[in-house]
C-alpha cells in the first residue's frame, strides 16, 4: 500500500501547494521538501525487500477492466533508483526554491513541480504500458508549463519543447499499442518477458525504433538535443530538477526499462551507441563554446545523457552497473551545479563567465562546493563521478560487435571525457578564478547553500564508500539484464585499461584547460551549419503553410467548391476499394420485390424533374414527389412509423419552402454549360458509387443480434409493443434527447438568423387579370373553403395528435409523429388565414422548444429513482372502474419530444411567414396587401 | 437491388443540385441526399424482412430490423430542421444567385411589368 499512498500524497501535496503559498509565500518550499523526504523514507521502508531480491512490492487496482488495463505499480530495483532521485533531489530543489525565489507568490511553481514529481514517480513505478504512457505525457505537460511560466521570452521555447516531446510521446503511444496488440497484455513486466521479442523480428525492430524515438526526444539526444538548452528560459530550480532527476531522466529510464527485451537487438545497440557518443562529444564541444554558465550546464547535460545512452546501448552487466552509478553521480553533481550557478547569478547578478571573475575570494564556500561537483563531473578521484566514469570506460571496451568496435567506442568516449574535463574546469575557473573585481560580495545565507551542499558532499562521500552502492546496483543490473549479477564498484580496481583511460583523460584534460585561450580561439566558430531551433521553426512554419495550402482547396466563398470535395474524395476512395476487390456476402433472402420498381421509377422521375426544373416551384414539386415516394418506400419496407414521419415532414417542408420561395424570383439563376456538365459527371459517378456500395455492402446478413434482442425483449422490458418507439424513448432515450436538443437549437438558430437579418420582402403578387373582381382575386374570399374546413378540422387534428402521442408506445405514433400532425394542423391554420397579419400562431414558440427539452431532461432526472439517467419509471395506477393503467415515464419523455418539435414547426411558420422585410427596412405600403408587420413585433 | 438503385438516383440528383449556384438548389440537394442516407440506413438492416416491428400484430421472426428505423425516424426530423434552417438562409440573401432570377419563364414578364 506504500506505493499508491506516496503517489496520492504527492498529488495531494501538489493541490495543497497553492493554498500553502498563500500563507508561506516562497517558504512553501521547506514544508514540501520535508514532505518529499518523509515520502522518500516511507518508500525506503520497502527498500530492504527490493534489494534482497525477495520480490518487488506491487499494487494492483482495476482501471479499465473491460480491456484489461490496470493501475499496476511495481517497485523493483530500477524503479527504486529513479524514485530515490525523484524524491531526494526533489526535496533538495524544493528547499533551494525557498531561498531562490523573490518574496511573493509562487503557488503555480510549487503546484507544477510537485505534480511533476508525482508524474515521474508514477512513470518509473508503472507496470502497465498504458499507465506508463499517461504518466509520460503528464511529465511533458508539466515541463511545458514550468518552462512557459517564466515569461514571454520563454513561450516559444516552451512550445518547441512541448511539440518535440509530444511527438516523442506519440512514438511511445504507437509502441504501446504495438506491444498491446502483439502480446495481448498491457502488463509491462509480462510484455518484457514475452517470446515475441525473439520470435517476431519486425515487431522487435519497430518497438525498438519507437522507444528510441521517444527516449531520444525526451533525453535530448542528437538530433533532438536542441530543446534542452532552449528550455534554459525556465527558472533555475526548474532546470536543476529537469536536468538532474526528472524529464530527461525519463528517457534514460525508458531505455533501461526496455533493455531486457531489446539489449541484444542490432538496431538498438547501433542507434544507442552511435547517437549516444555523437551526442556526448557534440554536447561537450558546445559546452566549451558557451559563456553563459547555465547554457554551458545545459550542453553538459546533453553530453552526459549521451554517455548514458551509449552505455545502455552496450548492454552488458558491467555497462548496466556503470549506467546506474553514472545516473546517480550525474544527478548529484548536476543538481549541485545548477543550484550553485543560481546562487552566483543571484549574488553576482550575472551568469556570464566573461563578466564573472575571482569569486573564490568572496564566496569561498560556494567555490568549494562548485569545485567538488565539477571534479565529480570531470571524473577526478575520489569522487563518485570518477568511479562511474571509469566503470563506463571498462564497459565501453566490451561494446558488442566485431573486435575493433570496443577500442573505437572506448576511444571516442575518452575524447568526450577529455572535453568534459575541460569544460568542468572552464566552468569553475570562469566564475571563481582570476582577479576579484566584485569585492563587496559575500557568501549567501547558509539556507540558500545548504541543499547544494548536501548534493555536492554526497558526491564525495558516496565516492569514498562506493561499495555501499553495490546492492542497489546489483538489483538494477538484475532488473535490466535479466540475470543475477554481482557488481563490484570500487575506487581502486588495480591496474586496468580503464585506469589507463582515466589517466589519459586527466592528463589531456589538464593540457586542454591550460591551453584554454588556444581552445577558445579554435572553437570560436559555428560547428554546425544550422541551429536546431531554426530547423524546428522552419519545419513548424512549413507544416502550417502546408495545412493552409490543403485548406485552400476548399476555402472558398463558393459553396459548390467545398460541397463537391467530399463527393470527389468518396469517388476516389470507392475506386481504390473497387480496384482492391470486394468480398461480397450473400443476401439471406431475396431483397427486391416487383412492386419496388414502381417506387424506383417514381424516384427517377422526381429526381430528373428536380434536376432539370428551371422554375423554383417546379423543382419544389419534384422534390415533394421524391419525398412522398421515399415515405412509400418506408411503408413497403415495414417501417410505418418512419413512413408516417417522412410523409408529415414532406408536407411541412413544402409549406415552409413555399413561404420562402415567394420571396425569391420564380426561376433559378441559370448555370453555365461547363458547370452543368461537370456537375452531371460528378453526380453520375457519385450516384453510381452510392448504388454500388449500397448493393454490395448492406443487408447481406441475417438480422443483427441487437435487432433480435429488441424484437424479442422490448415488450418484456418496457411494456411497449411498438419496438421502434420503445427504442426511441426507452432504450436509446439519451440519443433521442440529444437529437431533440439539436432540433431545438436549429429552431433557436433560425430565430437568431432572422433577428439579425430580416427576410427578403415578398414578391408583388402577380395580378391575374382574368380573375379581376372575382372571389379568387380576394384573399379573404379565396380562402373560405380552407377556413370552413379548417374550423372543423382543427379540433380533430388536435385530438388525433393527442391520440397518436398516447398510443405511440404500442402502435404507430409517438412524440415525433404526433407533433408533426399537430404541426400540420398549425400549417393548415396558417394557410387558411386570409392575410399575413392574421396568420401567425400566437404561441410562445421559443418557450415551447425550451419546455420540450426541459421536460425531457426532467424525465431523465426522474430516472434516477430507478437508478440511472433517463431510465423509465413504471407505475401501475389502479383505475376506478377496475383494472390498472400502466404508466411509464417514457410517455412524459415523449411529451417533451412533442413540445420541442411543435415549437420548431411553429417557429418556422411564424418567422418565415408574414411579410417581414429587413428589420427597420423599407417602409411598406399598407392598404391593398394589408401587410406591415415588422419582424420585431412578431416575436410576441 | 431496388433500394440500391433508389439510393444511387437520389445521391446523383442530390450531388448535382448541391454543386449548383444558389441556396435553394443546395437545400433541395441536401433534401435528396438526406433521403438517400435514410434509405441506406434502412437497407443496412436488410430488406428481406418487411413486416412492421409491432409486436401486437407481428411475430418477432418475420419483423424488420427496428434499430435503423429508430435512427432514421429521428434523422428525418433533424433533416427537416436543417432544411428549414437552410431555407431561412436562402430567404435572407441580399444580392446573390438566389435573388437574381434567370430569364423569364412563363408569366414572369407580367410580374416584372406590374
Amino acid at each position: 500500500m506504500v506505493l499508491p499512498l506516496v503517489l496520492a500524497a504527492l498529488t495531494a501535496l501538489a493541490l495543497a501547494a497553492p493554498p500553502l503559498d498563500r500563507f508561506l509565500g516562497r517558504s512553501t518550499g521547506w514544508p514540501l521538501a520535508a514532505a518529499f523526504l518523509g515520502l522518500a523514507a516511507l518508500v525506503a521502508t520497502r527498500a530492504p525487500e527490493v534489494l534482497s531480491g525477495a520480490g518487488a512490492p506491487s499494487f494492483d487496482a482495476p482501471w479499465m477492466p473491460a480491456v484489461g488495463v490496470g493501475f499496476h505499480l511495481r517497485l523493483d530495483g530500477l524503479a527504486l533508483l529513479f524514485v530515490s532521485l525523484v524524491l531526494v533531489v526533489g526535496a533538495l530543489v524544493m528547499a533551494y526554491s525557498a531561498s531562490y525565489f523573490s518574496h511573493g507568490r509562487h503557488g503555480d511553481f510549487y503546484l507544477l513541480m510537485t505534480l511533476f514529481a508525482a508524474a515521474m514517480f508514477g512513470l518509473v513505478l508503472a507496470d502497465d504500458v498504458v499507465l506508463l504512457f499517461v504518466f509520460w505525457e503528464i511529465t511533458t505537460i508539466c515541463s511545458f508549463f514550468l518552462i512557459g511560466r517564466s515569461g514571454l521570452s520563454a513561450s516559444r521555447p516552451a512550445v518547441r519543447t512541448l511539440i518535440l516531446t509530444a511527438a516523442g510521446g506519440l512514438a511511445l503511444l504507437t509502441a504501446v499499442v504495438l506491444m498491446w496488440v502483439t502480446t495481448g497484455t498491457t502488463r509491462l513486466s509480462v510484455i518484457l518477458e514475452h517470446s515475441a521479442w525473439t520470435d517476431d523480428p519486425a515487431f522487435a525492430t519497430a518497438v525498438a525504433v519507437l522507444v528510441i524515438l521517444a527516449a531520444f526526444t525526451k533525453s535530448a539526444q542528437f538530433p533532438f538535443h536542441y530543446w534542452l538548452p532552449d528550455a534554459m528560459a525556465a527558472s533555475t530550480p526548474v532546470s536543476a530538477y529537469l536536468h538532474a532527476a526528472a524529464m530527461v531522466k525519463a528517457g534514460i529510464y525508458l531505455l533501461m526499462r526496455f533493455s531486457p527485451a531489446l539489449a541484444d537487438h542490432a538496431v538498438w545497440q547501433t542507434a544507442l551507441i552511435g547517437f549516444g557518443l555523437v551526442t556526448a562529444v557534440l554536447g561537450a564541444l558546445f559546452a566549451l563554446q558557451r559563456h553563459d554558465l547555465k547554457e554551458l550546464l545545459a550542453y553538459s547535460t546533453v553530453s552526459q545523457l549521451g554517455f548514458l545512452v551509449a552505455i545502455i546501448g552496450v548492454g552488458t552487466p558491467a555497462a548496466m552497473a556503470a549506467a546506474t552509478a553514472h545516473t546517480l553521480a550525474h544527478a548529484l553533481f548536476k543538481a549541485t551545479l545548477f543550484m550553485l550557478v543560481g546562487v552566483v547569478d543571484r549574488e553576482a547578478g550575472s551568469r556570464d563567465i566573461r563578466k564573472l571573475t575571482g569569486l573564490r575570494r568572496v564566496m569561498p564556500v560556494t567555490a568549494t562546493l562548485t569545485g567538488l561537483a565539477a571534479l565529480s563531473m570531470a571524473g577526478v578521484p575520489p569522487l563518485l563521478g570518477f568511479v562511474s566514469k571509469e566503470s563506463m570506460f571498462g564497459a565501453f571496451l566490451d561494446a558488442p560487435g566485431p573486435g575493433w568496435v570496443g577500442p573505437v567506442v572506448g576511444g571516442v568516449a575518452v575524447v568526450g571525457a577529455i572535453l568534459t574535463f575541460a569544460y568542468s574546469f572552464r566552468l569553475v575557473y570562469g566564475a571563481f578564478g582570476g582577479p576579484t573585481e566584485q569585492s563587496h560580495l559575500r557568501e549567501p545565507k547558509a539556507a540558500f547553500l545548504f541543499p547544494a551542499a548536501v548534493a555536492s558532499v554526497a558526491g564525495l562521500v558516496l565516492g569514498l564508500v562506493v561499495p555501499l552502492l553495490n546492492p542497489l546496483v546489483d538489483r538494477v543490473v538484475t532488473d535490466t539484464w535479466g540475470l543475477v549479477h554481482d557488481s563490484d564498484l570500487a575506487l581502486w580496481h588495480g591496474f586496468s585499461t580503464a585506469l589507463g583511460m582515466s589517466v589519459v583523460v586527466l592528463g589531456a584534460g589538464t593540457v586542454l584547460f591550460l591551453r584554454r585561450a588556444w581552445l577558445d580561439r579554435v572553437l570560436d566558430r559555428s560547428l554546425f551549419p544550422v541551429r536546431g531551433t531554426e530547423v524546428f521553426e522552419r519545419l513548424y512554419r512549413g507544416t502550417i503553410a502546408l495545412g493552409a495550402r490543403v485548406g485552400d482547396l476548399t476555402r472558398s466563398d463558393s459553396p459548390a467548391q467545398h460541397l463537391a470535395m467530399p463527393f470527389v474524395l468518396l469517388a476516389v476512395l470507392a475506386s481504390v476499394a473497387l480496384s482492391a476487390g470486394l468480398a461480397v456476402g450473400d443476401f439471406p433472402a431475396p431483397v427486391s420485390r416487383p412492386m419496388d420498381w414502381v417506387l424506383v421509377a417514381l424516384i427517377a422521375a422526381s429526381v430528373l424533374g428536380a434536376v432539370v426544373a428551371r422554375s423554383r416551384l417546379a423543382a419544389l414539386g419534384s422534390i415533394g414527389v421524391g419525398g412522398f415516394t421515399v415515405a412509400l418506400w418506408f411503408f413497403t419496407l415495414g417501417a410505418p412509423d418512419v413512413g408516417l414521419t417522412q410523409l408529415l415532414v414532406e408536407v411541412l417542408t413544402v409549406v415552409v419552402a413555399v413561404l420562402v420561395l415567394r420571396r425569391l424570383p420564380r426561376s433559378f439563376h441559370p448555370t453555365g454549360r461547363v458547370r452543368r456538365a461537370a456537375a452531371a459527371v460528378l453526380a453520375i459517378v457519385a450516384g453510381g458509387v452510392a448504388a454500388l456500395a449500397t448493393y454490395t455492402m448492406t443487408g447481406r446478413r441475417e438480422l443483427s443480434p441487437a435487432a433480435d434482442y429488441f424484437l424479442t425483449e422490448a415488450e418484456n422490458e418496457t411494456g411497449g409493443t411498438n419496438v421502434v418507439n420503445t427504442i426511441l424513448v426507452d432504450f436509446r432515450a439519451l440519443d433521442t434527447l440529444g437529437e431533440l436538443t439539436v432540433l431545438g437549437i436549429a429552431g433557436l438558430v433560425i430565430v437568431a438568423v432572422l433577428n439579425a437579418n430580416g427576410l427578403l420582402p415578398n414578391r408583388q403578387p402577380t395580378a391575374i387579370h382574368r380573375f379581376a373582381g372575382s372571389p379568387i382575386d380576394s384573399p379573404t374570399d379565396a380562402t373560405i373553403l380552407f377556413r370552413t374546413v379548417g374550423r372543423w378540422l382543427a379540433p380533430l387534428v388536435i385530438l388525433l395528435s393527442a391520440y397518436l402521442l398516447l398510443r405511440g408506445h404500442y402502435e404507430p405514433g409517438g412524440g415525433f409523429i404526433s407533433a408533426l400532425v399537430g404541426g400540420a394542423g398549425f400549417a393548415l391554420a396558417y394557410l387558411s388565414a386570409p392575410s399575413s397579419d392574421r396568420a401567425p400562431i400566437r404561441w410562445p414558440y421559443i418557450a415551447l422548444i425550451a419546455s420540450g427539452v426541459g421536460v425531457a431532461v426532467l424525465t431523465g432526472v426522474a430516472g434516477y429513482l430507478e437508478g440511472s439517467f433517463l431510465r423509465p419509471v413504471h407505475l401501475d395506477i389502479p383505475l376506478p372502474w377496475g383494472g390498472e393503467y400502466h404508466f411509464t415515464s417514457a410517455l412524459v419523455f415523449d411529451v417533451g419530444v412533442y413540445l420541442a418539435v411543435i415549437g420548431v414547426v411553429v417557429t418556422a411558420l411564424n418567422r418565415l411567414g408574414g411579410d417581414s422585410g429587413p428589420p427597420g427596412g423599407m417602409p411598406r405600403s399598407r392598404g391593398a396587401s394589408r401587410s406591415g408587420r415588422s419582424a420585431g413585433k412578431e416575436t410576441r | 437491388m431496388t433500394l440500391a438503385i433508389s439510393v444511387g438516383l437520389l445521391v446523383a440528383g442530390g450531388v448535382y443540385l448541391v454543386v449548383q449556384r444558389g441556396m435553394v438548389r443546395i437545400t433541395f440537394g441536401f433534401v435528396l441526399l438526406g433521403h438517400a442516407v435514410n434509405l441506406l440506413l434502412v437497407s443496412g438492416g436488410g430488406a428481406f424482412r418487411r413486416e412492421a416491428p409491432l409486436m401486437s400484430e407481428t411475430d418477432a421472426s418475420v419483423a424488420a430490423d427496428p434499430l435503423p428505423q429508430a435512427f432514421v425516424l429521428t434523422a428525418i426530423v433533424i433533416a427537416f430542421a436543417i432544411t428549414v434552417y437552410m431555407l431561412t438562409l436562402a430567404g435572407v440573401g441580399k444580392r446573390d444567385d438566389d435573388t437574381r432570377g434567370g430569364p423569364a419563364v412563363s408569366g414572369e414578364k407580367d410580374e416584372e411589368k406590374a
